[in-house]
């Protein structure tokens, strides 16, 4: 017996397979780009290849992330602050706070008993989430992926006061230009994203544990800068893309079981590995 | 407009061409008033034989015009409404009536005038508290309004049909409530959208069309056999502007949204004016004070210094325990309007309260566009994945 978790992020596309014991068969990560929105069977075709399963086997399947509702072949759909929860809460059974930040929102969620208790999620803009460093990145001419490593170098404290995606590029641009070092602008910028989270996270009341996941948790200057400015201490899980997937495929898992132990069936989509289809 | 269409057919046909029977009646030699925000005491006007339109925005509208006028960091509502505006949406009126209810209104109001050339324009000054003092100045500020409709139309404000144009509006205001007892029962008998649909078409149509459609819905309602699915949660939305039938669907995809506590829901219509041998007493008094919008400075005893958290809360928010208890309401989602500082002041406080009568609340943001539909799908559905564990 096997589950599936889909969680189509605005950046990533992620799957985890597991087994009725919870164990990860696979994981999968690809960019979920304009025209790979249609394609979260690719993703799922490849994790099933690595698991050496086919989709019919799979019992149940629970999409999560913004593309949600583009996955054919789910069961269900869960948002992805649920199965981030629920993810994190089997990685870390005594977190209470999780932050994630991912390419397009950064959400703080309250974990109770490992389900989502409360939750507050940036508003619709840049600020605050994975964004603000790609575009800072490439204004930089730094890679998306050094940016940590290059901000741990900071030797000296630079504010950057703009919050706004947009205007901190302009302000990166006039602090180059008064010759300020990159790595010190670099931390900067990692300061003001964190600022901007834990402002975030605030409103909600931070307990430990305390947990940072999604793709920015990656980056070692950002979970610095997260912890100075919490002033606690952050668990990182090992694969921190993942938690959503892996959330979503153990409520999968407890979906079905629940069910089956009642003696219900659950109905299923036809397991098929088709395209997204819109505006069907 | 279609003669044979009536309830819940006649009012989607009205809300997707608002100002249809509007422009029927200014043909018909009928005066339009056009207004913004439901603190406009609609009476004076009925009791003139004007017809109050509300001058609403449009989510579909992109914002191409008004930002020529006001800034971008502004309320959305206003911006759009004066955008529909200056794209020449509300070219028929025969005049306008704005008022200080918010900040936002009364600067837009200054800019709908500059750009507009309406034969009738008046402008209303509100105060914020309901000290005595503020409902005496309310009531001249009443007076000066009728007494600019008196010019304008050249009739008089009798008494008889001050009385005669409250009755038909508290009448109104009962069918409102009347309604919003059809979603009381566990499989509510009416959806938070078809009131969406109701309460705009209200805001388009002479008092008595809107009381003939109000009493036509209800009693097609209550002899439907089909009504709205019971689904995971019965919501209470409170919030500034909640208006519109797409973004109601968003909620009540999973959930049924049994109170709108909106201008766009119950808000103007939760209780009725008063009779007073001055009608303009009564009316003041209910504008003032039985209409419960964040504009408006509400203490547990005004003018008191000692701080009474609990006591202010009571007196800001009690009514909406009423609504919790009496519509068995197990969610409650407090929906802000971007840029709206009155209801974004609110937010604590009020999340306090909530979590002082044990109900489960969250606050989202959205922006009154289109656009807000995605993120506040995935906000609301969370919401109700916390209170269906």
């Amino acid at each position: 017996m096997y589950f599936a978790g889909v969680d189509i992020g605005s950046t990533m596309t992620k799957v985890v397979l597991i087994d009725k014991g919870g164990s990860l068969l696979s994981t999968i990560k690809g960019p979920t780009g304009p025209e790979h929105r249609q394609l979260a069977n690719e993703v799922m075709r490849q994790a099933l290849e690595e698991a050496g399963l086919q989709i019919y086997d799979i019992s149940y399947v629970v999409a999560t992330g913004y593309g949600r509702l583009n996955v054919p072949f789910a069961d269900s759909q869960i948002t992805e602050l649920s199965c981030h929860a629920r993810g994190v809460s089997s990685l870390f059974p005594n977190v209470r706070t999780a932050i994630d930040i991912g390419g397009q929102d950064a959400k703080c969620m309250k974990i109770n008993n490992g389900k989502l208790a409360k939750f507050v999620m940036n508003d619709k803009c840049a600020a605050g989430t994975g964004r603000f460093l790609e575009v800072t990145a490439a204004t930089l001419g730094v890679r998306l992926e050094d940016m940590g490593d290059v901000a741990l170098k900071a030797t000296k404290k630079i504010q950057i006061g703009n919050l706004c995606t947009v205007f901190a590029q302009q302000e990166v641009v006039a602090l180059l230009s008064r010759g300020e070092k990159l790595e010190n602008i670099i931390a900067g910028l990692h300061d003001a994203l964190a600022n901007r989270v834990a402002t975030l996270a605030r409103r909600l009341g931070i307990e430990p544990d305390l947990v940072l996941t999604g793709g920015v948790a990656k980056n070692s200057g950002m979970v610095k800068a997260m912890k100075d400015s919490l002033g606690c201490e952050l668990l990182v899980p090992e694969e921190p893309l993942l938690t959503g997937a892996l959330g979503a495929a153990i409520l999968a898992k407890e979906t079905y079981l629940k069910a089956a132990a009642k003696g219900e069936a659950l109905p299923t989509k036809s397991r098929r590995l088709g395209k997204a289809t819109f505006f069907s | 407009m279609s003669d044979k269409s009536t309830g819940l057919s006649k009012a989607r046909e009205i809300y997707l061409n608002r100002s249809g029977r509007a422009k029927e009646l200014k043909a018909e030699g009928k005066k339009i008033i056009g207004y913004p925000c439901v603190y406009v005491p609609l009476e004076m006007l009925t009791a003139l034989e004007l017809v109050p339109y509300q001058t609403c925005g449009d989510i579909k509208e992109p914002i191409t015009e008004a930002d020529r006028a006001l800034p971008g960091s502004f309320c959305p509502v206003m911006r759009n409404c004066l955008d529909c505006a200056l794209k020449g949406k509300n070219d028929f009126l025969d005049g306008m009536v704005a008022i200080h209810s918010c900040d936002p209104q009364e600067k837009t109001a200054r800019v709908w005038e500059s750009y507009t050339s309406y034969p009738y324009f008046h402008f209303i000054d509100m105060p914020i508290t309901i000290r005595p003092e503020a409902l005496e100045y309310f009531r001249s500020q009443l007076n000066d309004f009728g007494k600019t409709l008196e010019a304008f139309t050249g009739k008089k404000l009798s008494k008889d049909k001050f009385e005669s144009a409250i009755k038909f509006h508290n009448q109104q205001r009962a069918l409102v409530r009347e309604l919003y007892e059809l979603t009381k029962p566990s499989s509510p008998r009416i959806s938070g959208k078809e009131i969406t649909l109701v309460i705009k078409a209200l805001t388009g149509l002479p008092v008595s069309e809107g009381n003939d459609l109000l009493t036509e819905t209800i009693n097609e309602v209550k002899n439907r056999t089909a009504g709205p699915e019971k689904k995971l949660a019965r919501l209470l939305i409170w919030s500034g502007t909640l208006d519109d039938t797409d973004i109601m669907a968003v909620f009540e995809d999973k959930a049924n949204v049994v109170m709108n506590e909106s201008c766009g829901g119950i808000r103007a219509y939760r209780s009725s004016v008063k009779f007073t041998a001055d009608p303009l007493e009564g009316l003041a008094d209910y504008y003032l004070n039985e209409i419960t919008c964040a504009r408006t400075f509400r203490q547990a005893t005004l003018g008191e210094t000692r701080k009474d958290y609990a006591g202010d809360l009571q007196s800001r928010f009690g009514y909406l325990k009423g609504i919790v208890r009496e519509w068995n309401i197990n969610g409650v989602i407090m929906l802000l309007v971007r840029y709206c500082d009155p209801f974004a002041f609110e937010m604590p406080s009020l999340k306090d309260y909530f979590d002082s009568i044990g109900i489960s609340s969250t606050y989202i943001e959205y922006d009154y566009t289109v656009g807000a539909l995605a993120p506040l799908r995935t906000r609301v559905e969370a919401f109700l994945e916390t209170i269906n564990q």
